[in-house]
């Protein structure tokens, strides 16, 4: 009777751990664009005549302790919800420390160096799944001042909003602006974790929104009009993508024979197997069927949210 | 003998007086529990409190002020998790309820009711703010009493979380 008793609470434990944990969301508090652009934060190029300002956050935390304040209060809250946050000083020194690694390391047996392609190098940037923007203004009338603090989280796939908070604290006469911004994220932390927690909650229930995208190799000959399994390809994938949704729900953004997109795809959280699923998973689903159809093809992921399947080789 | 009425019709009067008091006690409070049952309040903010604190003022009604001013933090507690609040002056932002079900309390009717019964748990995570003096307005026939007091909004979050009644923000995962 033990020895059943025991048999049973292991299965009920492993169940439990491989369907209880979905693949955790990163969050990184990031300064807007904005305000970066408007404290003097950013690196100025040329784009063939056109000029582009991309903040430059290294700058603005070793020169502004305000970001810092903010930064910091909000990781510490957040922490104290169980969620802790990446910390975006933090990712960018581990970037740069990658770097001269990599940079550095060399085979023992040929002496050759860490292979990269230039993808490779676009891709070593900070980023997360979830972006938490914040932008604040400090406001003077006379000697009073105020902060409108605004607090956005966005979804680094699939570019929606999916949380927010914002407003504008009450005027003080004496208050020193930190003592405003600490009050502003106090204020405001908690409605947009409400919103977060909406979020995921209908995450739970929909499953996670993502972005898919089909493309091919020049070189490739399948287009997404080629004859599969006696029809057009993009319709085969497109059935595909319903057979493997969450209540069938995505969206066709765009078709042509090169390329197409699926958005707000929602894909389930977890596999036939009863395994944590993310884009990378879904995708190689979509594209072993594919290989099976005799169509070659390779997956290229971008984090949780974002997957493109190129036709016609790795 | 005459002593002996006497005395008996003193005690007589003394116990009838006890009897009467502490009815009109257990009634007063029964009051104020259907009252509070009805969750007749109304709650605006009164500034930023400390992290994880929020100050805010309860209106509660009754037809006794002491009743009112009883209830206020039950109240205060109930409102926090059920109903939010708005935004207004002093820097205060609209406050989303710990719940976003609205049949929750009728779901887990039975922890609610433990909660909130006279000295529970819900007085852990309230207390009147500043000197506890409250507002009085006389509206109809009873009184409309406001209180203020900080709710402890993060350790009641808490607790309701480690009870499993409210989802905490890394649940699933």
């Amino acid at each position: 009777m033990k020895k059943i008793l025991l048999v049973c609470s292991i299965i009920l434990a492993t169940i439990s751990t491989t369907f209880g944990q979905a693949k955790k969301p990163t969050i990184m508090v990031v300064p807007s664009d904005n305000w970066c652009i408007k404290n003097g934060y950013f690196m100025e190029f040329d784009n063939q005549g056109t000029k582009i300002k991309i903040p430059d956050y290294k700058k603005a935390l070793q020169e502004d302790s305000d970001v810092l304040l903010v930064i910091s209060a909000i990781n510490n809250m957040m922490n104290e919800r169980g969620f802790p946050l990446k910390n975006l000083e933090s990712v960018l020194k581990t970037l740069e420390s990658n770097a001269a690694e990599d940079n550095m390391m060399t085979s023992k047996d040929s002496g050759s160096d860490i292979d990269e392609t230039p993808m490779d190098k676009l891709k070593q940037v900070a980023k997360a799944d979830i972006i938490m923007q914040i932008t604040w203004t400090v406001n003077t009338t006379g000697p009073k001042k105020s902060v409108t603090f605004i607090l956005q989280g966005l979804d680094a796939y699939t570019d929606k909003q999916i949380a927010g908070a914002q407003g504008t604290g009450a005027p003080s006469f004496t208050a020193e602006t930190p003592v405003l911004l600490q009050e502003a994220v106090t204020a405001h932390i908690d409605n947009f974790n409400a919103s977060l927690q909406a979020h995921f909650e209908d995450m739970f229930e929909n499953g996670r929104e993502v972005i898919v995208k089909i493309q091919k190799w020049s070189d490739s000959e399948f287009d997404l009009e080629s004859e599969v399994n006696g029809d057009e390809l993009s319709y085969v994938i497109e059935d595909w993508i319903a057979a493997n949704t969450v209540k069938n729900r995505f969206s066709v953004l765009d078709v042509t024979e090169n390329m197409m997109t699926f958005e707000q795809v929602r894909m389930p959280l977890y596999n036939d197997k009863g395994r944590a699923l993310d884009t990378r998973g879904f995708a190689r689903e979509l594209s072993k069927y594919l290989a099976d159809l005799g169509v070659p093809n390779k997956v290229v992921v971008k984090g949780l949210g974002r997957a493109t399947i190129i036709l016609g080789g790795k | 003998m005459k002593n002996v009425i006497k005395k008996a019709s003193l005690l007589t009067s003394i116990m009838l007086l006890f009897a009467f008091t502490s009815n009109a006690q257990i009634n007063k409070k029964k009051k104020a529990n259907k009252d509070t049952e009805n969750w007749r309040y109304e709650i605006e903010c009164v500034g930023i409190g400390k992290p994880g604190t929020k100050v805010i003022k309860v209106w509660s009604y009754s037809k006794k002020a002491t009743i009112a001013i009883n209830q206020a933090k039950k109240n205060a507690v109930h409102g926090i998790i059920f109903q939010g609040y708005a935004g207004g002056a002093q820097g205060c932002t609209n406050q989303r309820p710990l719940t976003n079900d609205p049949a929750l309390e009728q779901q887990k009717e039975e922890f609610f009711e433990d909660f909130f019964k006279d000295n529970g748990k819900y007085m852990k995570f309230v207390s009147t703010s500043g000197d506890g003096t409250p507002t009085t307005m006389k509206v109809g026939k009873e009184y409309k009493i406001g209180v203020v007091v900080t709710v402890m909004v993060d350790l009641l979050r808490k607790d309701l979380e480690a009870a499993g009644i409210i989802k905490g923000l890394s649940s699933g995962f």
